[in-house]
């Protein structure tokens, strides 16, 4: 049955193995730090800019969900809103390079480095991302591999 | 744990608590974080495999990391209650692993538990070691949510070395301490 939503959006059919994909940028404000970590990640390094000096981390810096969180945004924005995604299986090996300090801008790319059918459901097909997500200085902020579920347009490809 | 890297035991386990999400914050997360259409809109999301509308998986997985560190908080207190000196967590350098395994919807209540499942000193911070955690989440049917291999930081307090040597110089500035510490010397 053909889903409304996703018909005429890019399927796993359509993606290329070395697709690299821009996610443009997005500049993290104190407010923006601030109010994630009231709700998610209160450590005094993430809301109060004395404490965040006297951190491991230098200074007032997001939480590393939150720049996991904006990366996602950036990666939905860019691409997954133009795929027929039907959600994420996961992520592995993400590091937290850098800190994300007020003020700074945070964009990259990510790459498409794996397609594979599904071998129990062959209606869809799984996309594996590599996040690689840099400050205003090209400093790298954030590595991950990220894999999600993708419709087929076709499940049964011809052999 | 808020304890001393030293006192945390490998494989215990703590208990984190529970979260039930509405369906006003699935998609007030989503719509900033994750705004793909199961995850904001419920009659769009019917269409999906899903049946409905579901969170994000970073949505469950932030909601836990406040579990985690509430409970660093409580553990804390619990400490100086005690009147012992609460050790010192660090930020995180990443995670090895997190797959996501049952979808979260509103009404969904999740608990979430955390377990050492080993831990070294750090090679390239003196003074702090990492941890290696295993959180699950599980739902109100018994159903695995998500499980993550995470790494933290958290401060060494046998590495005290320079610090007790400073203690040592201010208190032989101190009239009679200071005398009593030379006549030993």
């Amino acid at each position: 049955m053909t889903n409304p939503v996703t018909k005429d959006r890019r399927h796993f059919e359509d993606l290329a193995v070395g697709e690299v994909i821009e996610l443009g940028a997005t500049t993290v404000s104190k407010e923006m730090i601030i109010t994630f970590a009231r709700e998610f990640d209160p450590f005094p390094f993430h809301l109060d800019e004395a404490a965040a000096k006297a951190s491991l981390l230098g200074g007032l810096a997001s939480s590393g969900w939150q720049t996991g969180a904006l990366s996602l945004r950036m990666l939905v924005d860019s691409f997954l809103s133009r795929v027929a995604s039907c959600g994420g299986l996961g992520f592995k090996d993400l590091k937290w390079k850098n800190p994300v300090m007020v003020g700074d801008t945070i964009g990259g790319t990510v790459t498409i480095a794996e397609l594979r059918r599904s071998a129990s459901h062959p209606q869809w097909g799984i996309v594996t991302l590599d996040f690689d997500v840099r400050n205003q200085r090209h400093k790298p902020v954030l590595t991950m591999r990220l894999a999600n579920l993708v419709e087929c347009r076709d499940p049964e490809p011809a052999a | 744990m808020t304890r001393w890297f030293e006192d945390i035991a490998t494989d215990e386990t703590f208990p984190l608590g529970g979260h039930t999400f509405t369906a006003e914050e699935i998609i007030r997360f989503a719509s900033a974080y994750d705004p793909q259409y199961f995850h904001i809109d419920p009659e769009l999301a019917r269409h999906s495999h899903f049946d409905g509308l579901v969170a994000s998986g970073w949505h469950t997985v932030c909601v836990g990391h406040r579990k985690m560190v509430d409970a660093l908080f409580a553990e804390e207190e619990r400490l100086r209650r005690q009147g012992q000196e609460p050790g010192v967590s660090g930020p995180s350098p990443g995670v090895n692993a997190m797959e996501f395994k049952a979808p979260v919807r509103p009404g969904d209540t999740v608990s979430y538990e955390l377990l050492v499942t080993g831990k070294r000193p750090s090679n390239s911070i003196p003074g702090w070691g990492l941890l290696f955690n295993r959180l699950t989440a599980t739902n109100q049917r018994g159903e695995l949510v998500y499980r993550a291999d995470l790494v933290g930081f958290s401060k060494l307090r046998d590495y005290r070395m320079p610090l007790r040597l400073r203690l040592l110089l201010a208190l032989t500035r101190v009239p009679v301490i200071g005398a009593l510490i030379k006549r030993g010397s």
